[in-house]
């Protein structure tokens, strides 16, 4: 792998999926530090919301609704998403107590993770190898030189793809966990 | 997304949801229950009403609240009571989860060692010693009853009052709150309760400074030290303006 496709493109992803983690603990911190614990409890809520507005982007992919610059609602997507996810990651990380929630916390980390690649590492390392390609041919390398030289660049991009391509099955069971988890406390929480 | 996926997913999530129904105190119960509804681990509605919460109807069918701090739910005494009187059957309202909760994931997010004193009826709640050991420090030793001319029940410590405000106990007056608060009551005082002054030779030094009002000492004295006298200029001239 060459180091440009690792600087340009991995660090970068490294350091977004490194900078939740980094606000999860920060946030579980603060909650401790200032006493305010119990708002961890309620922090699933604003989350899911956010999770739900993401979705947004997701109709328009798919057509379901036509308004929106396509563009526009992928960054919101992307920025909703993460911002929900921190949410529920503190939510999450409070204590650990029931196993359905963490199955569904864990779903939803797969799934900020596949998207991340989907944002920061697919389509731009696609390029970053088509063009290492262009070039090594432009220089007269043989094909067989090319593919050796690009060997584990398209190993990496292969994989990539696999890893983008669970984003939405994974979502989906996110979903039904979630949901699990959300119905069990509307039917076992004293809301009033 | 493929057959062979979209299989797996399904498979996973029923396993999961039957996991749910056959192992709810693990799958999505909010902790370990306490020890003694160890036996209702996997029966969630014997406590909780469906999209209700906790109901106190359904504890009271097991914990009488005329024998909570006496017996146990099987009718023996109880062994080690928390507090010296029972304090339950003095309640406003039955509100168990107020203070209660049987889950380890849910007490974690209660503030332990707090008590809403205002569940209780007043005049339980101003019996503090029934629940609270006195404390045994010298100041304390000299004082029962009235902890509320000092303390909140919202915190014992800071107390509201800061004697030094009031006057400051330096020199020949650290000494036994006794002294100058009589007859337990901490909100008046005496300065006649020791050796030094005397009603008489109180009198006799403020007329000799043309001061006739002289009852309430701590509105000028603040301190043992007779220089430190507060607003006593003013006192004297108003006395000699109302003549």
């Amino acid at each position: 792998m060459t180091t440009s496709l690792w600087h340009q493109h991995i660090l970068p992803f490294g350091l977004l999926l490194g900078l939740l983690a980094v606000a999860t603990l920060a946030g579980d911190y603060l909650l401790h530090q200032l006493n305010l614990v119990w708002v961890g409890r309620y922090l699933g809520i604003p989350g899911t919301i956010l999770i739900i507005i993401s979705l947004i982007y997701s109709l328009r992919k798919r057509k379901v609704i036509t308004a929106g610059n396509p563009k526009s609602l992928l960054t919101f997507h992307e920025f909703t998403a993460w911002l929900g996810s921190l949410l529920v990651l503190i939510h999450a990380g409070i204590h650990f107590n029931a196993i359905l929630p963490w199955l569904a916390t864990v779903a939803m980390s797969v799934n900020v993770v596949s998207g991340l690649v989907g944002k920061l590492l697919l389509d731009q390392s696609r390029r970053h190898v088509q063009g290492e390609r262009e070039d090594l041919q432009l220089r007269g390398f043989s094909r067989f030189e090319v593919e050796q030289a690009l060997f584990w660049d398209a190993v990496t991009l292969d994989a990539m793809t696999k890893w983008r391509k669970v984003h939405i099955p994974i979502f989906i069971v996110f979903v039904m966990l979630a949901l699990g988890h959300i119905i069990s406390i509307f039917l076992f929480w004293g809301w009033v | 997304m493929n057959n062979i996926l979209k299989t797996a997913l399904a498979v996973n999530l029923i396993v999961i949801t039957v996991l749910v129904f056959i192992f709810p105190q693990l799958m999505i119960a909010p902790g370990k229950l306490i020890s003694g509804h160890k036996q209702l681990d996997t029966d969630c509605f014997a406590c909780h009403v469906p999209f209700s919460g906790v109901a106190s109807e359904r504890c009271v069918t097991c914990h009488k609240p005329a024998d909570i701090g006496r017996l146990l739910t099987t009718g023996q005494p109880l062994a080690k009571p928390r507090t010296s009187s029972p304090f339950h059957q003095q309640l406003n309202s039955q509100d168990c989860v107020a203070c209660h909760s049987d889950h380890a994931g849910v007490t974690r997010f209660m503030q332990q060692g707090r008590f809403n004193h205002a569940l209780l009826q007043k005049a339980t709640s101003e019996q503090c010693q029934n629940c609270h050991k006195p404390p045994t420090d010298s100041l304390h030793q000299q004082i029962a009853d009235h902890c509320a001319q000092c303390h909140t029940q919202e915190k014992w410590v800071p107390t509201t009052f800061n004697h030094t405000q009031y006057f400051s106990l330096d020199g020949d007056h650290n000494t036994r709150c006794v002294t100058c608060h009589v007859r337990n009551d901490y909100s008046h005082y005496t300065c006649y309760g020791c050796h030094e002054h005397s009603p008489a030779s109180i009198r006799h030094e403020h007329i000799e400074e043309g001061i006739s009002n002289f009852d309430n000492c701590v509105q000028c004295h603040r301190s043992g030290n007779e220089h430190d006298i507060r607003d006593g200029d003013e006192k004297r001239n108003s006395e000699k303006d109302d003549d």
